[in-house]
């Protein structure tokens, strides 16, 4: 059960990691000796001495060139992002506006996920070739992820089972395990690299030609380190498993689910027949693989273990899935989601109520990265509530440019007349029309619903030809460089729109953490918070007091207010990026004090919760929606 | 003796990296293969979308264009046409043959479209209707994110044909029988026609 909360466990990740590679190292070093060792024995045979330095060399420099080129050739590879997985294992992208039912089932699923985690929508793929039922996740961080389904999956599941699937997903996401798996994948392609130039090597021919000996040297020395590397592999990826379905339970709130998809999995196998797929078998949601002997090198717990954890009373019948079943055309149900109650919302919908606990943000923020079936309910029922019209515009590429240009504009009539007319000249007038229509839907939008919609737009938005984005960038950057008047919102959406469209087009950075105390950063969260005092309150004695409490969370004395200058959209755009490259501690500490000055007048607005919100999404810390403890 | 050991490792080491420059040249191949065929569909959901709405139109237009029924059936066989062509060129996207049959009968369906319009200017009653309204209005969004798909697809075909035929990726690109992929263009009739010079 997950007990630590999400910087624990962003903590604990990067812990393993190192850990890991520790291991590989060790393993890489007994592939090499071991290739010495019966090089040296072959050498010894033929009468030269295999103690010559010169010889251990050659050996061991080329042995470990190949390991660890290959290696890092791999991780290069794998570091465009998960959507590399995806393709090689021959996966088709999903359309945001797709007309296939099952399609669409799936991406409803995944679409209410992210809302109700606060995490940015992924790529979707389907695998359509495969009749098994299988998923994975696969990514860096949550602004590259991409969630694939085999078309099994999306046949055999009902909708609660396939949220049950996603759902075991969307945690190894959350847990950290993303970043573990793609590093597993590059370590141990250098070791099966060795086997691979082996058996190469075999296959040449002519006399007396020593290669097709060294291939066969090389081919038993890499076995064997294959045979550790899979043995490490399949240890971590065994416990990560357990982890996200119990993980997945909490969230959904429903063991029934994924143990019913466990069943099915039962009935109908998870091997996937891609040749590809043995490389990215730690990925999956079950095992990929056909059963190996000694159940060492599984990298799954068996599947009787886990429907047990789920389900105690579980008979050991499997569910049989009928494979060749022609499937109905059925309606897909939108899931039956108990409406918020008013006192769930934070931010002036409680009638009457005065003062909102401060506890109670604090209590939220515990929730980051561990969303729950409330979170859920609240997704659906947003989603149930959009506008159909918004809803439509967020699923297509030309009107989701125009639904962010829409929600960006001026609530100034004369400025936003002139941000139109400046528009229509950069861009198609197809466009500009249907921004200026859109814009009327977005005024009459509840501050809390912007967020989650720009978030849906993000599948359509990744669909933009890089010259297309590169226009979208400037617009947008004209939008808001032209309205003097800029609140610090629309600043944030601005940017969390631009940062999460921006790993599709250029190769994603990724923030090496290079702050461990928070002293240095000091500056940077005085500007941020100061900002976030200027923006919620009006009153200098208020400001000031915001301001006072929120500092006081970073337990360091003497901090002042900084003037209206000093946090300038251009000096909190600067501080937030130095704040990304701090340890996952440090942006706990930094959350905690953000809320406190949001809380600081003792009732939080709507639009200041989803500040906060805004402000956790630029730092990588998915804040589910805040609800009402 | 050293010598001929460096030798061999310099050679080995150039080999991999020669190797890695050929892998990685393969790979950019292939995803930028994937990124115009994903392009092409976001233009496929388009394209359907027109061929479901033109049946509609018709229907609505065949009750006032009773004597017109020439230009109808041409309208519904032109959309036939392109259905087809469309159906083939998605199993293929960036095929020479099947794009090129597709931007033909794409621009045989605007012709014809263009004609059906010109003869309803005629009908007050049509242009009133209700629905033909809400159906042109329709009509006109979806071929603006024709539009916008087609751009969308031509820069990623584009970013691939280049990579095919940059020096020295175009060596990856014949070894592996990488083809290059054919732009969607669309040919306007009007500015087919000659222009009429009168003295």
């Amino acid at each position: 059960m997950p007990q630590l909360d999400f910087f624990a466990r962003e903590e604990s990740a990067r812990r393993h990691t190192k850990l890991l590679e520790l291991y590989f190292a060790l393993a890489i070093i007994g592939t090499v000796l071991v290739t010495y060792l019966i090089f040296a024995f072959l050498f010894a045979a033929r009468g030269g001495n295999p103690y010559d330095p010169k010889f251990l060399l050659v050996v061991s420099v080329g042995t470990l060139g190949v390991i660890i080129g290959a290696s890092l050739f791999k991780t290069a590879q794998l570091a465009s992002g998960g959507s590399v997985v995806a393709e090689m294992l021959g996966g088709h992208l999903v359309n945001a506006n797709t007309t296939d039912l099952d399609e669409r089932k799936l991406l409803d699923v995944v679409e209410e996920m992210s809302i109700a985690s606060g995490t940015p929508v992924p790529h979707v793929y389907i695998l359509p070739d495969e009749p098994g039922i299988n998923a994975f996740a696969a990514g860096h961080s949550t602004k590259d992820m991409v969630v694939c389904a085999t078309r099994g999956c999306l046949r055999h599941l009902t909708r609660d089972e396939l949220q049950g699937v996603i759902g075991h997903e969307f945690s190894h996401i959350l847990n950290g395990d993303m970043k573990l798996n793609l590093r597993l994948m590059g370590l141990v392609f250098g070791l099966v690299c060795l086997t691979v130039l082996g058996r190469i090597l075999l296959r040449t021919r002519g006399r007396k030609n020593p290669l097709p000996l060294i291939g066969l040297v090389l081919l038993v020395a890499g076995a064997i380190g294959v045979f550790f590397g899979k043995l490490i592999k399949s240890a971590v990826s065994r416990q990560r498993e357990f982890l996200a379905d119990a993980s997945s339970v909490q969230f959904t709130r429903n063991p029934d689910g994924l143990a019913n998809a466990l069943k099915k999995v039962g009935g109908c196998g998870s091997r996937l027949e891609d040749a590809n797929a043995e490389d990215a078998s730690h990925l999956f949601f079950a095992n990929g693989l056909s059963e190996s002997i000694a159940g060492m090198f599984s990298t799954h717990p068996p599947l009787e273990q886990r429907i047990r954890a789920l389900d105690p009373a579980w008979d050991g019948k499997y569910i049989s899935v009928n494979v060749r079943a022609v499937r109905e055309i059925q309606s897909i149900p939108a899931r039956m989601a108990r409406p918020p109650q008013p006192g769930d919302l934070l931010g002036g919908r409680i009638p009457g109520a005065a003062a909102v606990p401060v506890s109670v943000i604090g209590a939220a923020l515990l929730q980051t990265g561990a969303p729950t079936q409330r979170h859920l309910d609240y997704a659906a029922d947003w989603r149930s509530k959009l506008p159909p019209a918004l809803d439509a515009a967020a699923r297509e590429p030309m009107s989701a440019v125009a639904l962010i240009y829409a929600l960006l504009l001026s609530r100034d009539d004369t400025l936003r007349a002139t941000q139109l007319e400046q528009l229509s000249q950069q861009t198609d007038p197809g466009i500009c029309q249907q921004t200026a229509a859109l814009f009327t839907s977005v005024l009459k939008l509840e501050s809390r619903a912007r967020l989650p919609l720009a978030a849906l737009t993000m599948s359509a938005l990744r669909r933009l030809s890089p010259a297309q984005y590169k226009q979208f960038n400037k617009n947008i950057r004209y939008i808001i460089e032209s309205d003097q008047q800029i609140e610090l919102f629309e600043y944030t959406l601005q940017k969390i729109v631009l940062r999460q469209l921006e790993p599709t087009f250029v190769p994603p950075k990724h923030p090496i953490i290079q702050f461990y105390v928070i002293k240095p950063l000091v500056p940077d969260c005085v500007t941020l918070l100061s900002a976030l005092a200027y923006a919620g309150q009006t009153e200098p004695a208020q400001i000031d007091a915001a301001f006072r409490q929120g500092a006081g969370k970073l337990n360091i004395p003497g901090l002042a207010l900084a003037s209206p200058a000093d946090c300038s959209l251009a000096k909190v755009d600067a501080s937030l990026e130095r704040l990304n490259q701090g340890a996952p501690q440090i942006k706990k500490i930094l959350l905690n004090a953000c809320a406190e000055t949001v809380a600081a007048a003792g009732v939080i607005q709507e639009n200041e919760a989803e500040l906060l919100r805004a402000i956790a999404d630029t730092l990588d810390c998915p804040i589910p929606p805040l609800l009402q403890v | 003796m050293i010598f001929i050991v460096l030798l061999i490792g310099i050679i080995f080491l150039v080999g991999l990296v020669v190797a890695f420059y050929v892998i990685g040249g393969y790979n950019n191949l292939v995803s930028f293969r994937n990124r115009f065929k994903n392009a092409y569909a976001q233009i496929d959901v388009q394209l359907k979308r027109r061929y479901d709405l033109i049946p509609n139109l018709v229907e609505t237009a065949k009750g006032y264009l009773k004597h017109e029924r020439g230009t109808l059936e041409a309208v519904i066989a032109a959309r036939n046409v392109a259905s087809n062509a469309s159906i083939k060129a998605a199993q293929n996207p960036g095929d020479a043959t099947a794009m090129k049959e597709l931007t033909g009968a794409e621009s045989v369906l605007t012709g014809t479209l263009g004609r059906l319009m010109a003869v309803a200017e005629a009908y007050p009653d049509l242009k009133a209707n209700q629905e033909m309204m809400q159906l042109m209005e329709e009509l006109t969004s979806t071929e603006n994110k024709v539009a916008f798909a087609r751009q969308a697809y031509n820069d990623a075909v584009m970013v691939y044909n280049t990579t095919r035929e940059t020096f020295p990726t175009n060596f990856i690109a014949n070894t592996f029988n990488f083809a290059a992929a054919e732009m969607f263009v669309i040919d306007k009739p009007e500015e087919k026609q000659a222009p009429k010079v009168s003295f």
